[in-house]
């Protein structure tokens, strides 16, 4: 195990280069810079290709290329690289295409504040493209090293369900300086539950099968086997069809094959203070659900019976996780409320949901502490003034 | 040497797709017949080429048609896909693409240009029907100045890539295309020829070939489906390079060609991948 005091770009990287990724396509974008010069430094140390595109979309797409001729291949940016991934991204999903997308969330709309961080993104990263019918995975990490064993899993889960999988970071977790452990051999990666799925490649004659089924290998193209893939609905050779039943097929594939499989990520969450079914859980992800476990800690300190729930798989959001008849309390760094809309369509009925927002910060262990006592003494949340958006 | 198009189906293209589903009397077959003619007069096979497309009247209709691999990208998109694929296929296999004049100067120029920028080894074939005809007949950036289009029902007036002395070959070759050609669907063996040479530089070549759509092109601007007046319209606004008229939208014939004149994109790529790996600098 080789240590470091590097960022969570750096720790992308690395982790990439352990699942075999061996192609990058990038744009220079803040906070995401690193992470494209990080991959431009060790791809080729590794053997591997990094490529600047003229754009996101071009970036993506030439990922989508590399794929389909049997690499292993990543991007990266921010929001307003990640809206240009809607044309690629929903073809990958169409075509069953393995990739892994990383957005590094900053503070929008469009350009916004480049250098602080924003989950303004929750909502998109499960919409990411055009038409519907589709499911997403998405992974948020919430710390360098967990950046590098979520990009390992995107790679894993890519290869076996055949399509994009996104790791949903913010500016903190990509920029900041932590303490990282880089896995030196397979049993050190085991140690560290790294996960790795090898490249496969279908051999057809049918390519796109009606079903559910995960590990089917992809789509790769220069092995003359007859592969096809496009944009338009496909049958199951991957001849172009217009014909509203062979496209019902191909969606319940897109949709199902993610939702009949959750078991194999839905273990990725986190949970603090939660064994007792305690009056307040908190739910966050990403970096604010550090402040929140320290202020949950600090809350049972004081004799406040508050939990903490983080997300780490955030879609398809799992509802399982929120069955408890509790009060809630959602932090996210937005003003505007996404992830506590989730939150409230999954609890039970009689649930209370209350929101904390903050973006371009994290919020203050004071805010916090605030915050859960007057939830759990009943008295109301305001919004104070545009600096905090409590209700 | 001429060939009947049942040998060169038979050989390299599939029977659920051939005969297309294209409109009665579009050229786009004469075009698609040219390709691959140029194929097996080069003696290759199969196994030797990936296909790609884009979409509209020349992606759709060309998707899926050759036996072996093939791909069709998103709306414009095929040039970056195209550059992803060529790192990532064995540098002897071909990669053609067989695209519209939408998909190529519209929406996908961009990418287009830096394509020809890397010198990426592709051959795209535009087939050019002069506006977005597959959506029902709008003008596009080849559509000769003055036609009516179903969005320019008094005639195309903006500047375009192919009047008042521009051509889009200018802006490819400045952006670094190696080999660069243009021929409509009826020069036949001539344009034969011309594919064979792009499809040897090992490089990125285009060549723009206008075709006639009777259907919607011909219908706004000649008044006429009748496919004989179109295919004579096209044709007559057509002349060899050098012996262009007064009324010559096309010039036809190899418009620029420095074939295997600049290092490949991907063998530069790799090239490099290797010197790094190997002594840790270019």
């Amino acid at each position: 195990m080789k240590r470091f005091l590097e960022t969570g770009n750096f720790a992308i990287t690395e982790g990439a280069i352990l699942a075999g990724c061996r192609f990058f396509a990038g744009y220079p974008i803040t906070p995401a810079t690193e992470l494209a010069e990080a991959m431009s430094l060790r791809l080729p140390q590794e053997g591997g290709v990094y490529l600047q595109a003229e754009d996101e979309c071009a970036a993506m797409h030439m990922c989508i290329g590399a794929a389909l001729g049997g690499m292993k291949a990543m991007t990266a940016t921010s929001g307003p690289g990640f809206i240009l991934y809607a044309d690629p991204y929903g073809w990958a999903i169409g075509c069953e295409t393995p990739l892994v997308v990383l957005n590094s969330g900053r503070v929008g709309p469009v350009s916004g504040i480049t250098g602080a961080p924003g989950q303004g993104e929750f909502y998109l990263t499960r919409y990411p493209t055009q038409g519907g019918n589709f499911e997403t995975i998405v992974l948020a990490p919430n710390s360098a090293q967990e950046c590098m064993a979520m990009t390992v899993e995107a790679f894993y889960l890519a290869e076996r369900f055949r399509m994009p999988v996104t790791v949903l970071a913010d500016q903190l977790i990509t920029d900041g300086f932590e303490d990282i452990s880089v896995p030196e051999n397979d049993g050190e990666m085991k140690e560290m539950s790294f996960r790795v799925w090898p490249r496969k490649i279908n051999q057809g004659p049918k390519f796109y099968p009606p079903s559910d089924e995960i590990d089917i290998a992809p789509v790769v193209l220069g092995h003359n086997t007859g592969a096809l893939c496009s944009d338009w609905t496909p049958t199951e050779e991957g001849y172009d069809i217009e014909e509203v039943e062979a496209h019902h097929k191909h969606a319940y594939r897109l949709i199902y094959k993610v939702r009949n499989h959750r078991d194999l990520f839905s273990h990725h969450y986190d949970k603090k203070f939660m064994s007792d079914d305690p009056d307040l859980i908190v739910v966050s992800f990403g970096t604010p659900s550090r402040v929140v476990n320290s202020a949950v800690a600090k809350a049972r300190s004081q004799g406040l019976k508050v939990g903490a729930l983080r997300l780490i798989n955030l879609w398809p959001f799992p509802d399982e996780l929120f069955t408890a008849r509790s009060k809630y309390l959602v932090v996210e760094l937005n003003w505007d409320g996404q992830l506590v809309r989730e939150v409230q369509r999954a609890v039970p009925k009689d649930s209370k949901v209350h929101f904390l927002g903050i973006c371009g910060d994290l919020p203050t262990m004071h805010d916090l502490l605030t915050t859960f006592e007057k939830i759990i003494k009943n008295e109301p949340l305001s919004r104070r003034g545009w600096e905090l958006e409590a209700w | 040497m001429e060939y009947k198009a049942s040998e060169l189906i038979s050989k390299y293209l599939r029977s659920r797709k051939i005969p297309s589903t294209a409109c009665s009397g579009c050229g786009l077959g004469m075009n698609h017949k040219i390709v691959v003619q140029a194929i097996q007069e080069l003696g290759l096979g199969v196994e030797d080429i990936i296909w790609g497309t884009s979409i509209g009247c020349a992606g759709r209709q060309t998707f899926a048609t050759w036996k072996g691999d093939g791909f069709a990208g998103t709306h414009g998109r095929v040039y970056a896909i195209a550059r992803g694929l060529r790192v990532a296929l064995p540098p002897e296999k071909h990669l053609i693409l067989t695209v519209g004049d939408g998909d190529a100067f519209g929406i996908g120029l961009t990418h287009l240009i830096h394509a020809a920028r890397s010198n990426a080894n592709m051959t795209v074939i535009v087939n050019d029907n002069l506006g977005y005809q597959s959506t029902g007949g709008q003008y596009g950036w080849t559509t000769p100045q003055g036609s009516k289009t179903d969005s320019s029902p008094y005639g195309m007036f903006e500047h375009n890539l192919m009047s008042e002395g521009l051509d889009v070959m200018h802006i490819l070759k400045g952006a670094g295309a190696t080999f660069l050609a243009r021929h409509v669907s009826m020069d036949g063996l001539k344009a034969v020829e011309t594919v064979k040479k792009a499809i040897l530089n090992r490089g990125f070549s285009l060549v723009h070939m206008p075709y006639p759509c009777p259907t919607n092109f011909a219908s706004r601007e000649l008044g006429s489906r009748n496919q004989v007046n179109i295919y004579r319209w096209i044709k007559d606004h057509a002349a060899p390079l050098g012996q262009e008229k007064e009324d010559t939208i096309w010039a036809t014939g190899i418009w620029y060609d420095a074939s295997n004149s600049r290092p490949e994109f991907s063998q530069m790529v790799w090239d490099t991948v290797d010197k790094i790996r190997r002594t840790g600098k270019i």
